[in-house]
């Protein structure tokens, strides 16, 4: 009897039905969203490019926060240079925009890394701040640069180059690809073998550490990482705007909408991201001309969820049923197959 | 004797992990019981368990003839109960005399214990009372646990493993003190890796294993043999 | 001249800002909680006191004994009903509950008092000055300087002589082991806060005397206490006090460059302290 007869023979299960339903609904979904500009008026498709920011810089967020335990409150630092990156390249040096909006994520990166080796030291919220001053600092600079026309603001004219047609595909290809990128490649991450690194980093770091994690690199790369896609979301928002300023570009409330979407929909998961950014989007349509009252309740509901509801809505889903829409984890099927 | 602290069925679970399985326990009024076992045989669970760092029924553990299973720690210091922790727990970065009047400020009421008093139990502390307590060794770290506890002017102290990590000769400095303690009225519970400590220190002793008691009795009634077998499980061979 | 002026108004207005520091320091000390609501705090006791001034007539120093007791009572209300509930070693909860907080705050704020920017009437207080040499000095902020050394002053003694303080620093060393030996976590923590917040009130006063506040400025206090209690050092009361100094120094000097320019001074003196010498002016490495 060799060693192997006594061992049952078994299967590493990765993927679960209702993964599988969500991928086909999702790739249906992103196919709509390209073929806007054929079935879809000018407002939804504005409507749908924030509502795809919106899920992106969220995930960005969740990612930072619930993975690497990196508490943000500055993400619209690198929105912000991103979007006048992409003004700068596209509108005074006269390359194509829908190349430079790529290009542009070079300028979140070279800011992401100063700010991390300033900041890493911090302790949590003290992190959280300073990320926010690094924000303001962006902001206070970028309205003193005579470059980029400071305080007034950029336009970004070269998009009157195309129709209005070709500039509705163009942006609504970008949104494909920016989720692809942001909530794709944070799926891909989550299933690759430095997803099961990260999330042992989530669940407890000395312990990860203990295992071999190089848990300081990886909070790193995270961030950078997170830093681009926030960024590149940021661009794709400007350009749609088709306007730049300072106060838009480098707007705190961007952070408080990743805070809003990831803590409702439930953090440290990419369903809750996709959730609580529905959430969000419609809330914000239906109630957001009661102004500073709907901020009160929203306020109120980020401070609840934080005291009652740590795991949000699909925190809540999850003690029911146990369908994922982005398996991660690995089962493992005996020969019986159970 | 009047009977001082008693345990019912007493049981205790971190979250899914049932670390106690029904414990029977009873100290009276100046006594020293020690409570022996290997690694993870419950005896700090016990010991936190009374002290209310975990929950548990108020029933199970009875102390001056109230039910306290679940009070919060703080109230269990003011009811007459103090700790010396597994680890010491020190306050860090302040003195050996802060250290000390923390207790003081929050004793269970008027005692026999006193800063000088303290300090006459261990000279050494006298000299370092203005040192952060950081700087100090094991050995000296220790007695400061043992007279923050004694300061909270306690009826029953708790000793977690107060000889682990010490030198021989700092432990029989340490258990040198002990008789100083149940002679102000004070009883003990003393929980021990070290056997023969236990016993020579002990009136009664208590052995346990994986979440239970497998053995109790006078300390000097009981047979090495007997101890073997409760410690480690009867059936397991003992060199 | 113009350099020693500016120094002046820079050791001034650091005055102010170790008022907020002061909190911030403490609570992070003690609970390892930082409270994003801490400058909504300093600016809804404000409007409260700029409301009480209007309705009642009262002088500046009247409303000042009355919201520090008010300060005091809404920081132990704010630790005992919300804050000790997200008190762990997860910074996530307090951070999202008092960040949640703090929309919420800002935007009520906004619709009880709307956006205008209001001040407290001083009754001359805000004008007044006297002259050292060549120089004159304002009353207002001698009198921001000397309170807010005191306060430094008491705060440290507090904690070094009185039993509440050594309670609060045996709670910030090892909370358990603080309960074991008597110390009641939850109404240390409640007193730490009401001290936090109450010394606010005093801030609120002076802020709103000197110049003017709306219900949006609070991010900006909070800012400001935290690069000052970095700059000068975490855990340690004289730090904040010396942090406040140097960032209102420096914010001093960058507004004498070019108006434009005073916040921006301080930022980059705060991200050079950070890079420089991380654990702050007075911290231990």
């Amino acid at each position: 009897m060799t060693l192997a007869d006594t061992f049952p023979a078994v299967q590493v299960r990765r993927q679960t039905t209702s993964g599988r339903i969500a991928m086909v609904i999702g790739l249906g979904l992103l196919v709509a969203l390209v073929a806007m500009p054929w079935w879809a008026g000018a407002g939804l498709i504005r409507s749908i490019v924030q509502l795809c920011c919106y899920i992106a810089i969220a995930q960005m967020w969740n990612l930072l926060a619930g993975y690497a335990g990196l508490v943000s409150v500055g993400q619209q630092a690198f929105m912000g240079v991103a979007g006048y990156m992409l003004f700068v390249l596209a509108q005074i040096f006269g390359i194509n925009p829908f190349v430079a909006v790529f290009l542009s994520m070079l300028a979140p990166l070279v800011l992401a890394i100063p700010t991390y080796a300033l900041l890493h030291r911090l302790d949590g919220p003290y992190f959280a701040i300073g990320t926010w001053v690094v924000a303001e600092v962006c902001r206070l600079v970028t309205s003193n640069v005579g470059f980029v026309n400071a305080g007034a603001g950029m336009s970004l004219r070269v998009m009157s180059d195309y129709s209005a047609q070709e500039r509705a595909i163009g942006i609504t290809i970008l949104c494909a690809i920016l989720l692809l990128i942001t909530v794709g490649g944070s799926y891909w991450l989550l299933r690759s073998r430095y997803g099961l690194a990260l999330t042992a980093m989530r669940d407890n770091p000395v312990a990860a550490a203990s295992q071999g994690v190089n848990v300081a690199r990886l909070r790193f790369l995270i961030f950078v990482a997170a830093a681009m896609g926030t960024g590149l979301a940021g661009g794709i928002y400007s350009m749609a705007q088709l306007r730049i300023s300072p106060p838009s570009a480098y707007d705190p409330a961007w952070a408080n909408i990743a805070i809003f979407i990831v803590m409702i929909g439930g953090i440290g998961s990419i369903e809750g991201v996709l959730i609580g950014a529905l959430v969000y989007f419609f809330a914000d349509r239906l109630f957001g001309a009661y102004g500073a009252t709907y901020l009160v309740v929203l306020g109120v509901m980020t401070l609840l969820v934080a005291l009652y509801a740590r795991g949000g809505i699909w925190g809540m889903v999850c003690k029911v049923m146990d369908a994922p829409w982005f398996p991660i984890r690995r089962t493992l099927l005996t020969a019986g197959g159970k | 004797m009047t009977e001082l602290l008693s345990t019912h069925a007493l049981t205790a679970a971190y979250s899914d992990f049932q670390a106690l399985f029904g414990i029977d326990f009873t100290i009276a009024k100046g006594e020293v019981v020690a409570l022996i076992g290997a690694n993870g045989a419950g005896k700090s669970t016990f010991l936190k368990s009374v002290m209310g760092l975990i929950r548990v029924k108020p029933d199970m553990v009875r102390f001056d003839g109230a039910a306290v299973g679940g009070s919060a720690p703080h109230k269990m210091v003011q009811r007459g109960v103090a700790i010396v922790p597994e680890g010491r727990r020190l306050f860090t970065g302040m003195s050996v005399e802060d250290n000390l009047r923390v207790a003081i400020d929050h004793a269970s009421g008027q005692g026999v214990w006193s800063l000088d008093r303290v300090y006459a139990l261990f000279p050494i502390l006298a000299e370092k009372r203005r040192t952060p307590v950081q700087s100090l060794s094991g050995g000296q770290q220790q007695m400061v646990s043992i007279g923050r506890a004694l300061l909270n002017q306690p009826k029953l102290i708790l000793c977690d493993e107060i000889s682990l990590g010490l030198a021989p000769k700092v432990v029989k400095e340490i258990y040198e003190a002990l008789p100083a303690i149940t002679a102000a009225g004070t009883a003990i519970i003393l929980v021990e890796q070290d056997v023969s400590l236990a016993k020579k220190a002990s009136r009664r002793l208590y052995c346990m294993l994986e979440g239970r008691v497998t053995l109790t009795g006078k300390s000097d009634d009981i047979s090495r043999d007997a101890i073997g077998a409760a410690y480690f499980g009867a059936g397991h061979a003992v060199a | 001249m113009q350099w020693l002026d500016a120094l002046i108004q820079g050791i001034l207005l650091g005055g102010l800002y170790a008022q907020y520091a002061l909190g911030m320091a403490l609570m992070f000390g003690v609970m390892r909680i930082v409270n994003i609501t801490h400058g909504d705090l300093v600016i809804l006791l404000a409007l409260v006191g700029i409301s009480l001034a209007g309705r009642l007539h009262i002088g500046p120093f009247v409303v000042l004994a009355m919201l520090v007791p008010l300060a005091a009572a809404l920081g132990y209300a704010l630790q005992r009903g919300i804050l000790n509930r997200v008190v762990s070693d997860d910074p996530l909860p307090s951070l999202i509950a008092t960040f949640g907080l703090s929309i919420a705050m800002q935007n009520l704020m906004l619709e009880v008092w709307s956006a205008d920017t209001r001040s407290l009437p001083g009754f001359g207080i805000e004008q007044a000055s006297f002259a050292v040499g060549p120089l004159f000095i304002g009353v207002l902020p001698v009198i921001v300087l000397l309170v807010a050394t005191g306060l430094t002053g008491g705060l440290d003694a507090l904690l070094r002589f009185t039993k509440f303080g050594r309670a609060l620093r045996a709670s910030a060393a090892d909370v358990e082991a603080a309960a074991m030996s008597g110390i009641n976590p939850k109404a240390i923590y409640a007193s730490a806060t009401a001290i936090a917040v109450g010394i606010l009130g005093f801030a609120a006063v002076f802020q709103s005397l000197r110049s003017t506040v709306a219900p949006s400025d609070g991010p900006a206090q909070l800012i400001y206490a935290f690069e000052a209690v970095i700059i000068g050092g975490m855990g340690s009361i004289w730090g904040a006090f010396i942090g406040s100094m140097v960032l209102g120094i420096s914010q001093a000097i960058g507004f004498r460059i070019d108006p434009g320019f005073g916040v921006l001074a301080g930022h980059l003196v705060f991200l050079i302290v950070l890079a420089v010498r991380p654990q702050g002016i007075l911290g231990r490495s």
